[in-house]
Formats: C-alpha cells, sequence, structure tokens
C-alpha cells in the first residue's frame, strides 16, 4: 500500500470526497478514480460502467469497480449525460491500476452545470482530506 | 490498524514490504503486497508464501487426551483415516469441527497427531483461548492438559506445485524427510529437541503436508524467533520458481475455489449439518448415524428440516456482497436464503459449458480466463449441483449455478513425487 506521500496526485485536476477525479476536457468531463482509490482496491478485475446518453446527478452511484475480494461504488462527481466510456477498460480493467489518470479514465460527461465543477477539491484540498482520514 | 491488534513475529517485514494490511481475527496482517490477483495465480501456477502465525495452536497432552478429543471433535479418531478409516496415529492429522451442545460450530481445526499422547490442535486466529477453555470444559480428569501455545508457535504456508522442489533444496536430508508423505501427514515436531525435521541451516520444523488453497503445498511451524529467517529463506530460495509471499486476498480466493470453508463465514453459528464438508461428522457407512457421541452430537440428530449450505460459481467474476442484507433466489424469484461469501476465483474460466482451470492440463490453448466469482449461500430449500439460483445485494442481481466442485485440477492431494519430478503448467 503507498504512503501518503507517495500517492500522485497531478494539479490539473478536481477531486471527489469518494477519490474521483474530474478534468475538464474539449467541453467534456473527464472522470477517473484517483491513484489513492486504486491503491486502496487492489486489482481492478472488472468495470462496470453505465450506457452512453445515461443522466446523472452529482453524486449518482454510476457504476461499480470489482476487484478480487470486493465491489467497490463510484460516484459522479458532477451531473450529466454520459458522453463515452471507456472501453478499453472491458479487455483491460487493470488499466485503472496502471494509469488510474491516463488510459485507466472510466467515462466522459457533459456537464448539465459545468460550475459544479468548482465545489469539487482542489490537489491540496484532497490531500488535506487523505491525511484527515488517514 | 486498531491499536489494539495482535502482531504476528513478520509483522514489520509486511510492512516493510508496503503490503495492504487490515485487521483480521484480532492480528493486524497483509490483505496482498503488490497485487491479489498474482499472488492467487502464483499459487496455482508456481507456489506462494503465506504468514499464517496469527492461527492459534492449543496441545492436548496426556493418558486421556484422546478421549478429550473424541469427546468435543466431530471426526471419530478411531476411524478416520483413509477410505479404510484406520485410527489417526502419530504423523497424521484431521480435519473437523468443535460444536456447542446445540451443534453450532465454534471453529474449525486441524488435530494433529503428535505423540502417542500429545495432540496439537490448530484453530483460527484468536480462537486459542476459546477452544481451550471449551476442551477444559469437558475435562474428566486432573492428568490431561490443555495449554495454549499461540504465542510460542510461528507458522508460515508453502503453497503452489513448486512447493516441493522450493523445500527440497531447504531441508537437510530432504529425501528422508519427503520418503513418505502422504496428504494430511506431517514430519517433525513443535518442539526443536524432538525434530528430526531441520532446514539446512539447523532450524528445526514440525513440517505437514497440507494447507488451506487447495494445491499442493506444506504448512511450516517454527519457534517465533525463526519465523523471519525461514520466511526470508524460503522466499529466497523460491525466488527463481516464481513464489510470491500472499496475503489473505489470496487465501480467502483460492479456498472458496476449492470449496473449504472460512470459519465464522461460511461456518459458524448455526447447526453444522447439510454442509458440502459432510466428511467433517462420523457418519456411519450407511449415513443413519454417528459411530460415535460428541458434542452436538445429539442437537444434529433431533434437528428436523436444517438449512443447507452449498457452493456455487457464477458465470463471469462479478460478485455480490456477501451478508446477512444478501438473499439467494430460487427459480421463481423467491427468497431462500443468504450469500455467506462471495469472491472472484481468478484462476477459472468455462469454455464449452465446463470450467478449466489455468493449471488445467486439458485446458484449450489459448485458454485465458477472467475468473469466476464462487463462494457459498444458505439457504432453507433443498438445492443440487446444476441448480440456477439468483444471489443479490442491494445493487445487483446475479445468476449462478450450485456447484458441488469449482476449480478443477487442484494439486492438493497428487502424489509428492510427482510434484517434485514434473514441471508443472
Amino acid at each position: 500500500m503507498k504512503e501518503l506521500n507517495e500517492i500522485i496526485l497531478p494539479d490539473e485536476l478536481a477531486y471527489s470526497k469518494e477519490h474521483e477525479w474530474a478534468k475538464k476536457e474539449n467541453g467534456v468531463i473527464r472522470v477517473g478514480i484517483t491513484d489513492f482509490a486504486q491503491d486502496q482496491l487492489g486489482d481492478i478485475v472488472f468495470a462496470e460502467l453505465p450506457e452512453e446518453g445515461a443522466e446523472f446527478s452529482s453524486g449518482d452511484e454510476f457504476g461499480t469497480l470489482e476487484s478480487v475480494k470486493a465491489v467497490s461504488e463510484v460516484y459522479m462527481p458532477i451531473g450529466g449525460t454520459i458522453k463515452a466510456v471507456n472501453s478499453d477498460l472491458e479487455e483491460k480493467p487493470e488499466l485503472v491500476n496502471q494509469d488510474p489518470y491516463g488510459q485507466g479514465w472510466l467515462l466522459e460527461v457533459t456537464p448539465s452545470d459545468p460550475s459544479e465543477l468548482d465545489s469539487l477539491m482542489d490537489k491540496n484540498g484532497y490531500f488535506e482530506m487523505l491525511k484527515g482520514d488517514a | 490498524m486498531s491499536k489494539h491488534s495482535k502482531q504476528t513475529p513478520l509483522h514489520a517485514w509486511h510492512v516493510q514490504q508496503g503490503a495492504n494490511m487490515a485487521p483480521f481475527g484480532g492480528y493486524d496482517m497483509p490483505v496482498w503486497y503488490s497485487s491479489a490477483k498474482n499472488e492467487h495465480l502464483a499459487v496455482l501456477n508456481r507456489a506462494g508464501l503465506f504468514d499464517t502465525s496469527h492461527m492459534a495452536t492449543v496441545m492436548v497432552n496426556g493418558p486421556r487426551a484422546r478421549d478429550l478429543l473424541q469427546q468435543t471433535f466431530s471426526r471419530d479418531l478411531e476411524a478416520c483415516l483413509g477410505k479404510k478409516r484406520t485410527p489417526l496415529q502419530p504423523g497424521r492429522m484431521v480435519y473437523g469441527v468443535f460444536l456447542t451442545p446445540k451443534g453450532h460450530v465454534i471453529d474449525d481445526a486441524i488435530i494433529t497427531h503428535l505423540e502417542d499422547d500429545l495432540y496439537m490442535v490448530v484453530v483460527n486466529a484468536g480462537m486459542g483461548p476459546g477452544i481451550a477453555d471449551h476442551l477444559q470444559n469437558h475435562l474428566a480428569d486432573s492428568q490431561t492438559r490443555v495449554l495454549d501455545l499461540t504465542d510460542q508457535v510461528g507458522k508460515i504456508d508453502l503453497q503452489g506445485p513448486r512447493a516441493g522442489v522450493i523445500l527440497f533444496g531447504l531441508l537437510q536430508d530432504p529425501d528422508r524427510v519427503f520418503a513418505r508423505m502422504p496428504y494430511f501427514s506431517c514430519h517433525g515436531h513443535l518442539q526443536p529437541e524432538k525434530s528430526e525435521v531441520r532446514l539446512r541451516d539447523g532450524t528445526p520444523l514440525l513440517l505437514s503436508r497440507s494447507g488451506y488453497t487447495g494445491e499442493f503445498g506444506f504448512e511450516i511451524f517454527v519457534r517465533p524467533q525463526d519465523l523471519l529467517s525461514a520466511w526470508t529463506s524460503i522466499l529466497e530460495a523460491g525466488a527463481e520458481h516464481g513464489l510470491l509471499p500472499c496475503g489473505l486476498a489470496a487465501r480467502d480466493s483460492l479456498r472458496a475455489g476449492a470449496v473449504l470453508p472460512l470459519s465464522h463465514q461460511d461456518i459458524g453459528d448455526w447447526p453444522f449439518v447439510n454442509t458440502p464438508w459432510d466428511f467433517a461428522l462420523p457418519w456411519t457407512e450407511d449415513k443413519q448415524g454417528f459411530s460415535k457421541d460428541f458434542v452436538g452430537a445429539q442437537a444434529l440428530r433431533d434437528l428436523t428440516d436444517p438449512p443447507l449450505t452449498a457452493a456455487f460459481v457464477g458465470k463471469d467474476l462479478r460478485k455480490v456482497n456477501a451478508g446477512p442484507d444478501s438473499k439467494v433466489l430460487n427459480a421463481q424469484g423467491d427468497p431462500i436464503g443468504t450469500v455467506l461469501s462471495c469472491v472472484t476465483d481468478v484462476g477459472v474460466g468455462w469454455h464449452q459449458g465446463r470450467i478449466y482451470s489455468v493449471s488445467s492440463p486439458d485446458a484449450p490453448e489459448d485458454f485465458k480466463p477472467k475468473g469466476l466469482s464462487c463462494g457459498f449461500v444458505r439457504v432453507t430449500a433443498p438445492l443440487h449441483p446444476g441448480d440456477a439460483v439468483k444471489i443479490q445485494d442491494k445493487r445487483r442481481t446475479l445468476e449462478v449455478t450450485v456447484a458441488e466442485d469449482i476449480r478443477p485440477d487442484r494439486t492438493a492431494r497428487k502424489p509428492l513425487t510427482q510434484m517434485l519430478n514434473t514441471e508443472h503448467k
């Protein structure tokens, strides 16, 4: 398990208290789970993701990540319509562990209210939350 | 980690390796090191090493030790070995359960017959005092001694097809030690001066051929002060064979695929009957009664219409959360019970209507399993292998099949000579 100071937290991302990250990219919000979350879950062996076009509010459960022993819910850091899901995870769910901010992204959302992004934590806020939980 | 958690002598090593640690049975234990999936597969394909020093050890000693165990344990020690049901003898071991008078499981145990009047009872983490008390409560004489030695015994399990090859290079006189060592037998002793089994550096051992993974392997008992050196020696010797240290997650997923119960989860505070572990009760050959009396036997005999425990396997690796809030639904959609456990055995997969394991010799050439969910349900309706039921938690409902067996081609019972001589897939 990683020490807190080993957790990778890119500057440009917004973070939720449920350990998802969000990033604005060409008008959509790309969403994944943080390095901390993938480290806690261990080997992801299956990712259950929503259909494109599905609509969610901020905080809604949108899918599950399955490790050998447990099933964990993942939640929307921002409300909106699913624009795309990462189909590479069907064959290679381990990408979530290997590259949580890159090839292991989960989905892209067309936000219903882009200003919701401002209510998420920045890197420092998220790191402080992790320290508080530890 | 809770500050009240106990630690095994290997705790600092686990933490230093960056293991994911979690509380288990009152101990702070590694769940996995870098990958539960790789650790599971290592045991199927090569070998894995488990710190099981959190397991509890109770010694029962004296001329009437056997009578005490006959009275309290669910196996008939006079008729428990092999198809001929021969008596337990020094150097042999037997699996069973200790029951309350109501027939509920206190814990499961492996009893090792060490000497004529000396038996070692290995039970689960935190259960040493409880089992010792239970035995004490049934003492009929002052000559039998029951001693909880949990903190004086270190234990590691070397499991997987390469386990014999790895150990062969580490033992003094391995040919003699391995000469006659069937499944569920042991050599050596817990008392160093009585052990004829030693590592090449002189470390005395009690070495048993058993384990909790369903695969070929050994349980190794050493003094706590020898544990770290034995652990690191085995890891170093096993490196060239692909040996990995393994945590509780791999143990959990391996045992479910091998249809072995986890105490307090698959067996627990309910009557121990109608289970896949029928062999742990001393049924007579005609199955009409027990071959001996023991604590809990009357309650089991008196039961009418008891619930049933069954193993299941899924269609893919998706799981539900087990526990009292889960449900088992029959074909009509009626709730008939709860899910006791549900994990993924990553070493198996369906192919043309049957399950293959990564170690199946006849697996199709391009077979790459993603894993299957498996575990145990407890239901009030009769179920049979092949029956389809649904398991459900608050999130999802999955179709699963009741199964007699799950992971095929397990190696636990293969002849030791074969495991020393063949290059396993």
